[in-house]
Formats: structure tokens, sequence, C-alpha cells
């Protein structure tokens, strides 16, 4: 069963019948989270870098922000059980869809803010696929862990 | 089994990021020696039992470039495998880097992912976990 993350959202998962998916990722940034020691994952849908722009915002929704939305995400996971070691993190999106002059840099911005949030907690990029121009779609199926990116009508494994 | 890994660079930030690298990795690490430039990486590999070199270019006493022509001179140390960590990237650089005996290259500004990967290929990842 599908488990649709819409923009700026956020879903967990243990249900291995289950497959969280997020689509369009134009210059947002999605995270796929998974624990096979336990079978925890989980997917965020991030719009902007940093919550410092509209901190009521973030606080009403902190999955909008990479800088909110990934330690919320990972504090959702530690509390159903699964471990940081075991973490392994996959990366799409962050394109220059709508902002063809780079005027913005939104993509790029939720990318290095995306990385540094995980350094700092200790957790490596273990495939990711970002930038260009095309939007993106991600699955994560929870009965096998893996990442699956869907793109320009071709679909690959992070 | 776990390795004993030297890295030499005259950045403390660098050698920050490289020992982070490989605890998050999960390379097992006995040791991490670090030096500030070739001539005390190689009074560490003339004492220390090493694995692996991890080595920027340009360091003030002596360079990396002068650091590899020692150990592959000195039948002790010239096993020891060398990765080259640098700016400095043309392929004529690297490959006269390789002519001497380098066994990687890594380019800076580098992210961990790619420091992990190139120190699993050489070390061997049945070895690492995590």
């Amino acid at each position: 069963m599908n488990i649709v993350i819409g923009i700026s959202e956020m879903r967990v998962s243990r249900n291995p019948e289950e497959v969280l998916v997020t689509f369009a990722l134009g210059s947002c940034v999605g995270l796929t989270l998974f624990d096979p020691s336990t079978g925890i994952g989980g997917l965020i849908h991030a719009m902007l870098p940093l919550s410092k722009i509209d901190p009521v915002k973030a606080a009403n929704n902190p999955y909008m922000f990479v800088d909110t939305g990934v330690p919320a995400l990972m504090q959702t996971l530690f509390d159903l059980g699964a471990q940081k070691k075991h973490l392994i993190a996959k990366v799409a999106g962050a394109s220059t869809i709508m902002d063809d002059k780079g005027i913005f840099n939104i993509g790029e911005r939720n990318h290095t803010v995306l990385r540094k949030v995980l350094w700092k907690n200790n957790i490596l990029i273990a495939g990711e696929d970002v930038g260009g121009n095309s939007p993106r779609t991600v699955y994560l199926h929870m009965n096998t862990g893996k990442t699956i990116l869907k793109m320009a009508g071709q679909e690959r494994e992070l | 089994m776990a390795f004993n890994i030297l890295v030499v660079d005259d950045s403390e930030t660098v050698r920050a990021v490289v020992k982070k690298t490989l605890d998050i990795a999960g390379v097992p690490v006995k040791t991490l020696f670090q030096a500030e430039n070739g001539l005390k990486g190689l009074e560490i590999l003339r004492t220390e039992w090493v694995d692996l070199v991890l080595a920027d270019i340009n360091m003030p006493v002596m360079g990396g470039v002068a650091m590899v022509e020692e150990i592959k001179s000195d039948t002790d140390l010239a096993g020891i495998p060398v990765v080259i960590i640098s700016t400095e990237g043309s392929a004529t650089r690297i490959q006269q880097l390789r002519d001497k005996g380098i066994s990687g290259f890594l380019r800076k500004p580098f992210t961990p992912e790619d420091l992990k990967k190139l120190v699993e290929e050489l070390l061997g990842k049945a070895d690492t976990h995590g």
C-alpha cells in the first residue's frame, strides 16, 4: 500500500506492506532513513533549508524546513525504536526547477543544509541523486528498505 | 581486525574531518596517527605500524610528493598504501603521483562519503562495519 508524503510532510513506518512515496521533488529535498535491524524507516519532503525565515511556520510544521524537519524525522524514528548507528540515508531532489537562473539556489541550499544536519548527527549519505532540472519521485519500500528513484521515466535504486 | 591509519595534513580541520568520517563510516581504526607535514609523517611511519596513509600535497617542511618518494624508496615502508588528498587534481598530476606509487587520489573539497568509499576499497569492505 502506497503512503503518499506531500510537500512539507513526513511519514514513518514499520509496516513491511507499506511503500512510502513522495512525488515531484523539485528544488525540495527528499530524505529516506531506514534501519534494517528493526525495519523502521521514514521519508521527509522538505521545502526550504532554514527555519529562521519563519519560526512560527516551523513551530507549526517542522517538516517544511530541512533544519527542523530532519531532526524531527530522526527523533520520531528513535521513538519507534530505530537506532542511529544503523540508519541508512538516501537523498534526492534539490534541483533547479523554477529557478533556472539560480537566483535563489533553493535546491543547492536545501542540499547543503541537509548534508550539514546529517554530518552533525554522524550520518553519512549512502546514496543520492540531486541537482539538474528534472522532477524526481522517491519510494521507500518498507519490506526491503530499498529507496527507489523515478526520474524521466526511468527507475533505479539509490 | 582494526587498522592503524596515518593522516598527514597541515590543516587541523581536515584531520578532524578525516577522523570523524572514519568513525561514523564504521571503519575499524585501532590508532589514528596524525602529522602536520611529511617529515613528521615519516617519523611516525618508521616507529609505528601503519596500514594506510592519507596525505595532503602542499605542506610546510616536507610536502606529500617528497614524502611519497621517501616511502616508496624505503623497502620497509614501500608496501604501505598511500592516498593523496589534495586540491591539486589535474590528470597529469594524478598520473605523476600514480607513477610514484600512490594507491588512490581524493580531490579537495571531498565529501565524507567519497573518503569512506576510497578507504573501504583499499582496506576491504569485509573488514568494515556500519
